[in-house]
């Protein structure tokens, strides 16, 4: 999705913060005058009259959610589906909609409006709506603009563990509270139960992106006291839904909620304290959500064609169930592409021999056939071929005609051409001959389709000498694990993929690429750039330095909302790619969804990459009801 | 007798104790690295894994880590799968809890399966034995060679294509959100896995049986009872039935031990919730603690049923007292 883009004449920053703010206010108004038009009359966000109210919408997942649906943990886009949706409000929230309707830009939530932003873009100003509470079991207690502050205080809290504090570094006062050297984040005050004052390290624009994510969520006073690694089993909801018997909890209790059972299933239900009047934004038309986690991938895509699940949340559905669907013309409406704003990424340790060699990365920009990497994961319909790192639409198609390494089926000449540049060729004859080319290890994920990748990969490489050792194990707790940790065995990570976090390029910039993302208890930044010569020879690799962008980053991340903040980043982009390379791109993502022939007005929440279950409703709704 | 248990007593706590070192040994001290860490999961903080450190006692003398590991599988309160060593960082909850709250699914599965394969698998192999070579003997050991050789994943996935999704004769993977245990046994959703979990050992008890009787048919006693006029059905069934199956009863208590600890292939398959899946789930997200917990939980029902069939046995056929 195209970014907003003021005209770029020379300015103040917060100028352009507070004329890029009042972009998206226009929007919201005018979104929200739109839905109104359209109110079903029953419900928040407008709604269709023509959607029926009430039923039971089955869902599944294969995984089970992150991190126990503790919202300053969760780093996971299924969980951050359900919060939007469903579970949690937050100042400002998005429209539950696809980038090309709006769906990343930012609308007011708990906020009645928009911030207010001074003029040096440092000062940000929420003033909340009048009479929303919380759900169970602090039913009926206001939200108060403590309760955030409470929020990102945990965020910041180390024995939580959170899954993204770096977003919240810019607020003044985050990182000191969390080294305890503090004990209040000075840059977050109260000035009354409604208006909230956030004081910022500098005039970072995309502050409301980040109080959009569900960290920033309120808390109620002592709700998460004593749970610091199980809040979300006493998650306090804010949004329509809330775990089925939240009513059952107790303030301070130790029994945690019945309607999730972890690696079981989750149960949504109406949270009875949820205001549809004061929720423009989700219409909430289903009474209740049943997700059952596990099972395979055949049999869920299975029951979704027999009309026994509605929704598979976190699957890739099979090539033959979408042409199944497309073929039948009662059946096609029932399959939903969209861009998901992220990128499918093979990631270079760059201390690792023989990836040490910037030529030898380069030579595996060449080789790699994108194209049937793609044909693997489904064909044309489950992405664009990568040119570059960042996405399009987060760089205001800055880079269209950009492609330095032919991104298509491989170019094995340029890559055999480059491969004799790198000190791994000794005989020049574009190949990697040196011992460390043999036996080069490569951490992969064990499930389709990246084990079906393996043999294409396995080509490519040896193409150019290149001889892998594909290590093959669970996502999470192998894959990433192993490719997250310097100090574990790795060479090139092959299954990574990254989506933004919110619609700007910032999400692509520190969390993969700055210094300070590297290491075990960090995210993301795989590839080890910047990474400062003594962490190198803590983990005993023989290369003393690698290249680092950590102040290209901070430039773009404090540019004003602007072309000129778009430009930086695809400058950060094109860096990267001929001078770091840290990774081969192959693929920008789109999510497939298929869903059954009973859910109706299917939505893609462009935010979290996942349907948006508060504008779907059931076709039998009435007979469930 | 008494002796005979004594023995047999001393036996199961010498095998609990070789099982219990092992898994000690597996899980806590030969990987490198940090055990504290592993077993806090990968996104713990420091104060987690100093937690688990100090529960884990890894911050005391070895024997004193190993008692505490032992501890579990003294089947006393406090005791059995103790919280302070056998606790889920990942969920935050003691491994004791998940396993209790899956056992029901587990012995569900067990016990319906158990009486599946033993009325299938019994009569084909006496139906075999009592006409060696007959079309229906090797129908019957057709049927046994295909048990066999079929493996549970791929049984199981072809049931649910054939007589769910194609048939809509049964009913899909899973049990139904809120329902009860009994309502999903009364709603038939434990009958395909059930059917699809008997068939191997069905196909194995039938040969085994077979085998057993043809060997018994033939012994002299059975000739005498024939001639002094008894029925055939009679020889059969009360005279060499009877010690054809005492190796039979040996190994079903064996079987159904080792189902107890998780029936992981059919519960993956058919999206049942019980051990065999959560010991899955753990390891696939390196929740070792939890799989210790299984492992050890496993191990005490083997042994337990091992020593159960060697009583049985014992009564039934006293000569194995005075090995």
């Amino acid at each position: 999705m195209t970014q907003t883009v003021p005209d770029p004449t020379t300015r103040q920053r917060g100028d352009d913060v507070n004329r890029y703010l009042k972009a998206l206010a226009l929007v919201a108004v005018l979104g929200v005058v739109a839905t109104a038009c359209r109110s079903d009359g029953g419900g928040g966000g407008g709604g269709d009259e023509d959607l029926q109210r009430g039923g039971i919408m089955r869902l599944s997942m294969i995984s089970d959610v992150e991190d126990a649906f503790d919202p300053q943990k969760e780093y996971y886009q299924v969980s951050w589906g359900l919060y939007r949706c469903c579970m949690l409000r937050t100042l400002v929230s998005y429209a539950g909609a696809a980038g090309e309707d709006g769906g990343n830009d930012l609308v007011p939530d708990l906020a009645e409006s928009l911030p207010q932003v001074s003029d040096d873009g440092l000062t940000w100003t929420f003033t909340l709506r009048d009479g929303i509470t919380f759900g169970p079991p602090y039913a009926d207690q206001e939200i108060v603009a403590g309760d955030f502050i409470n929020a990102m205080e945990r965020e910041a809290d180390p024995d939580v563990g959170a899954g993204y504090p770096f977003y919240y570094s810019v607020i003044e006062g985050f990182d000191e509270y969390s080294a305890g050297e503090a004990d209040t984040i000075s840059g977050m005050t109260a000035i009354d139960d409604k208006t909230l004052e956030i004081t910022l390290t500098g005039p970072f624009a995309d502050l409301g992106f980040r109080m959009a994510m569900p960290a920033a969520a309120p808390i109620p006073d002592g709700a998460a006291d004593g749970h610091e690694e199980d809040y979300g089993r006493f998650l306090v909801p804010s949004g329509p839904y809330m775990f089925e018997g939240s009513d059952a909890l107790e303030p301070g209790g130790t029994t945690p909620v019945s309607g999730y059972q972890p690696g079981q299933s989750i149960v949504l239900v109406r949270n009875p304290s949820w205001d549809a009047s004061t929720d423009e934004i989700r219409p909430a038309y289903v009474d209740r959500f049943e997700i059952e986690i596990g099972g395979t991938d055949e049999d869920i895509f299975n029951k979704i064609d027999a009309g026994e699940l509605d929704l598979h949340l976190d699957g890739v559905p099979p090539a033959q169930l979408i042409r199944k669907f497309q073929q039948n013309p009662d059946r096609e409406d029932q399959v939903f592409v969209n861009s998901a704003d992220g990128t499918r990424y093979l990631a270079f340790n760059l201390a690792a021999p023989p990836f040490d060699d910037i030529h030898v990365r380069k030579a595996s920009n060449f080789v790699l056939d994108r194209d049937g990497m793609r044909r693997i994961r489904g064909g044309e319909l489950v992405g664009e071929l990568a040119r570059h790192i960042i996405p399009e639409s987060l760089i205001g198609d800055k880079l269209v005609d950009y492609d330095p390494y032919n991104a298509g089926t491989g170019d094995v000449e340029a890559a055999m051409e480059e491969m004799r540049q790198s000190k791994y060729d000794t005989d020049g004859d574009g190949l990697c001959d040196a011992p460390a080319c043999k036996g080069v290890i490569g951490a992969q994920d064990e499930a389709f389709p990246y084990s079906d990748q393996n043999a294409l990969l396995l080509d490519n490489f040896s193409s150019i000498g290149i001889e892998l050792d594909i290590k093959s194990g669970e996502r999470s707790n192998f894959m990433y694990a192993r490719c997250q940790d310097p100090g574990s065995e790795w060479a090139i990570c092959l299954g990574p993929g990254w989506g933004k976090d919110y619609s700007d390029a910032t999400t692509f910039g520190e969390p993969l690429f700055g210094s300070a993302a590297i290491g075990p208890d960090a995210c993301c930044n795989y590839s080890l750039v910047g990474a400062a010569p003594d962490l190198l020879a803590d983990f005993k690799y023989d290369i003393t330095e690698v290249p680092g962008v950590d102040a290209k980053l901070k430039e773009c991340d404090e540019a004003p909302v602007s072309d000129e903040r778009l430009q930086c980043w695809a400058d950060v982009d094109t860096e990267l790619m001929e001078n770091v390379v840290p990774w081969v791109p192959y693929l920008w993502d789109n999510d497939v969804f298929v869903v059954s022939d009973r859910l109706l007005n299917y939505r893609y929440d462009q935010f979290s990459g996942q349907p948006a279950m508060d504008h779907m409703a059931l076709a039998d709704a009435g007979a469930e009801a | 007798m008494g002796r005979y248990l004594i023995r047999r007593t001393l036996f199961l706590l010498l095998v609990l104790f070789i099982v219990s070192m092992l898994t000690f040994l597996i899980f806590l001290k030969l990987p490198p690295g940090d055990p504290a860490r592993r077993a806090a999961g990968r996104r713990s903080t420091a104060r987690i894994i100093e937690l688990a450190r100090h529960n884990l006692g890894l911050d005391r003398p070895w024997y004193v880590q190993y008692a505490r590991f032992a501890k579990g599988l003294i089947p006393l309160p406090g005791f059995f799968l103790n919280e302070q060593v056998y606790f889920s960082y990942d969920n935050f909850v003691p491994v004791k809890e998940e396993i209790f709250d899956r056992i029901p699914v587990t012995a569900t599965l067990a016990a319906g399966g158990a009486v599946a394969w033993l009325l299938l698998g019994i009569p084909i192999g006496i139906a075999s034995a009592t006409k060696p070579r007959s079309l229906r003997d090797r129908l019957g050991m057709l049927f046994a060679l295909i048990g066999v050789s079929a493996p549970v994943f791929w049984l199981g996935q072809l049931f649910l294509f054939v007589f769910w999704f194609k048939l809509g004769v049964a009913p899909s993977s899973g049990l139904d959100i809120g329902d009860t245990l009994m309502e999903s046994v009364l709603s038939g959703e434990f009958v395909m896995p059930w059917i699809v979990l008997s068939l191997t050992y069905a196909a194995f008890y039938a040969r085994m049986v077979r085998g057993n009787m043809i060997e018994t048919l033939s012994e002299d006693y059975i000739r005498t009872a024939r001639a002094k006029g008894l029925s055939e059905r009679r020889v059969v069934y009360k005279h060499g039935l009877r010690a054809a199956l005492t190796p039979v009863a040996t190994l079903f208590g064996l079987d159904l031990g080792l189902l107890l600890g998780g029936a992981v292939i059919t519960e993956t398959v058919f999206n049942l919730p019980g051990l065999g899946q959560y010991a899955i789930k753990s390891l696939q997200v390196a929740d070792f603690p939890a799989v210790m917990g299984v492992t050890i939980f496993a191990a005490f029902f083997v042994v337990v049923a091992n020593l159960f069939v060697d009583v049985v046995y014992a009564f039934l056929d006293p000569r194995v007292r005075y090995t």
